[in-house]
């Protein structure tokens, strides 16, 4: 018997909430109130660990392959994602304006690969132009702080 | 109830008012007009920009955005044939023909004066019921509370477009997020996995703004993103006859009325969206007419069912919020988050204490159809460019006004990582077909669920009080009836499908 992707899903929702489930184990009830900051947990843990075992079961009793879809470019996917968190990890070190500006050019450049200096001087100029009007419009207009670098104070 | 409205739109009528509802619109019908950016896109990306200004003037740019975004879509799909919002699609069986036969500007502004009377009289509902139901809602115990939370989990859950079980297995996904950090009886730390920043819980904006905004971007970016049609060349002449369109309209009073009708319940209904809302329509169109072979060759009440209809279902959504704290959609969920980061609490009690608030929003919602007419009068020409907007400068952009949005909640990086986490969880969801509707009413509702059920439970530990008393057995029988219901239909189409000799989900 294969699991298809329903499957799978089922089992790591079911592994996750019964871990959770565990843990609301060694929660301690207060003696003070009839209910305990366990009592709702377990009930909603309990309900999706059951959902989750059924989504198991009806993949394994289903047993059939799903067909092959299109083809798709996890990769890019994959990549895009792994910019991002740089790009979160980036924000409190080097601050918005730099992490911006980066972010956007590798990100931009990987959507559309630049094959010329005027591809490059796009790319430049999209992300120079977010980063600085965004730190414009968001600082003096709608008074919210944007994160400033620890390495560069800017 | 007149005066108050009156007022409301007197105020509104100001300038500090009237530019972020203009802006709000005009982002809206932008952000409606370009295929692959949704209308909770557009609102997402326009959260950030409301949180230094005042309540009315972030939830009236809000307010533009839901009417402009709903009527944006129309242009591109009757023009290009390309639905620039799902609940444009079925205005491209009709309205891309009637355009394609050298009536572009009929087609197009039969759409835009439909949306914009469907809205209206959508508007009608919004403000004739909010109060009484408000003042219904007013009634609930805890008990009543509990039930309602659980039958809109339930519908949600049901009317999902993946199986109910995934709907559901969604739906407590949701409420998972809610029972991490602290206990809301006695405050106690809970399941908080060694992670201090979740000791005081997660935020539900930057889950909602990462599940929504990644699963939609990633998902472009893995087809490859769309190269936009033969797009400028076919705006050809709009010019054309605003009365004899409006008559066209007008004339069929009953069937405009129905239309918005269908709408309105639709939008009352969380989670169905305009798509279906619009739909559905199209197809009571069809069947009240007497030349329903004629539908798809450009007749003139496919237009009108498809975009009355759904500018009607704005106005159904925002009274769910407005009257019960529910949001129907992911567009009325970023409205409820702004409305929590000025301090205002949605529910029964929001229009009693904030009048002045909520008769601006209706206000809002009547000047923004206004405005809407007049932006696409001034830009439906030049909308069709917009297509030709290049993704791979839209989605960084987006992202970024994203991450400004999760981050400027109150200033902390954490709210970023939990938008980067939540992205990756809501891509993972929509890959294996777990929809995000019940998991974001999970997330918005788990609170509320957790605080009542606990409450009912302390007031009296007779768990029969959920069935004995009258509103809430009627809830709770409505919740069943949904779920039983859903079951059917998945039934019928698992049989429907296993004869045309393909499988179906549970």
């Amino acid at each position: 018997m294969k699991l298809s992707k329903d499957g799978w899903a089922g089992l790591a929702v079911l592994a996750a909430s019964l871990f959770l489930f565990a843990l609301t184990l060694g929660l301690r009830d207060n003696p003070l109130v009839p209910i305990g900051p366990g009592f709702y947990p377990r009930i909603v843990l309990g309900l999706t660990a059951l959902f989750a075992l059924a989504l198991v079961a009806f993949d394994l009793l289903r047993n059939t392959t799903p067909p092959a879809g299109p083809r798709t470019a996890y990769r890019a996917v994959v990549l895009h994602f792994v910019v991002f968190a740089v790009y979160a990890m980036a924000l409190p070190w080097v601050g918005f304006r730099i992490a911006t500006f980066a972010y956007v050019a590798a990100s931009n450049a990987l959507l559309d690969v630049p094959r010329s200096a005027r591809g490059w001087l796009r790319v430049a100029l999209l992300a120079l132009g977010t980063a600085f009007a965004t730190y414009y419009v968001f600082e003096h207009y709608l008074s919210v702080l944007l994160p400033r670098g620890r390495w560069t104070n800017f | 109830m007149y005066e108050l409205l009156g007022a409301g739109i007197a105020n509104l009528m100001q300038v500090k008012y009237l530019l972020p509802l203009f802006l709000g619109t005009l982002a809206g019908v932008l952000g409606g007009a370009l295929p692959g950016v949704t209308i909770t896109m557009t609102i997402i990306v326009v959260l950030p920009f409301t949180f230094g200004l005042d309540p009315l003037q972030g939830l009236a740019a809000m307010t533009g955005v839901y009417v402009g975004g709903s009527a944006g879509g129309l242009v591109t799909a009757t023009l290009l044939g390309l639905p620039g919002t799902p609940s444009a699609i079925a205005t491209t069986f009709d309205g891309h023909p009637m355009a394609k036969k050298g009536e572009p500007g009929r087609a197009v502004w039969l759409g835009i004066w439909a949306s914009c009377f469907g809205g209206l009289l959508g508007g009608v509902f919004l403000i004739g019921a909010t109060e009484p139901l408000a003042a219904f809602a007013l009634r609930f115990g805890p008990w009543e509370f509990f039930a309602l939370f659980i039958l809109a989990l339930s519908m949600v859950a049901g009317l999902a477009e993946a199986s109910l079980l995934k709907g559901l297995l969604s739906g407590c996904v949701g409420l998972i997020v809610t029972i991490l950090g602290t206990d809301p009886v006695m405050g106690q730390d809970r399941l908080t996995l060694g992670i201090p920043f979740i000791r005081g819980g997660i935020d539900f904006l930057p889950v909602l703004i990462g599940v929504f905004a990644f699963s939609q971007v990633m998902g472009e970016i893995e087809r490859g993103g769309a190269p936009a049609a033969d797009a400028v060349q076919r705006a050809g002449r709009l010019a054309v006859s605003h009365a004899r369109v409006i008559w066209e309209i007008v004339s069929r009073p009953f069937q405009l009325l129905w239309f918005a009708f269908i709408g309105v319940l639709i939008g009352v209904l969380p989670a169905i969206g305009g798509s279906a809302a619009s739909m559905m329509a199209y197809d009571q169109a069809k069947k009240i007419s007497r030349r329903p072979q004629e539908f798809g060759s450009g007749v003139p009440e496919g237009i009108i069912a498809s975009e009355a209809s759904n500018n009607a279902n704005v106005g159904g959504s925002l009274v769910t919020i407005m009257a019960f704290g529910i949001p129907g959609d992911a567009v009325t969920a970023v409205m409820l988050g702004a409305l929590t980061i000025h301090g205002i609490q949605s529910g029964p009690l929001f229009i009693s204490q904030n009048a002045q608030l909520a008769y601006g929003i209706f206000a809002a919602y009547l000047l923004a159809h206004a405005l809407m007419v007049l932006i696409m009068a001034a830009g439906a020409r030049w909308m069709l460019r917009i297509v030709t907007v290049p993704k791979a400068a839209l989605f960084p952009v987006v992202l970024v006004l994203c991450t400004i949005g999760a981050y400027a909640l109150n200033n902390t990086m954490a709210n970023v990582y939990v938008l980067l986490a939540f992205g990756v969880l809501g891509y993972a969801m929509v890959k294996v077909g777990l929809p995000l509707a019940p998991f974001i009413l999970g997330v918005i509702l788990g609170d509320q669920i957790e605080i009542n059920l606990v409450r009912s439970l302390m007031t009296d530990s007779n768990l029969w009080l959920f069935v004995t008393r009258p509103i809430s057995a009627l809830l709770l029988g409505l919740a069943v009836a949904s779920i039983v219901l859903s079951l059917w239909q998945h039934r019928r189409m698992q049989k429907k499908s296993a004869l045309a000799g393909g499988g179906a989900d549970f």
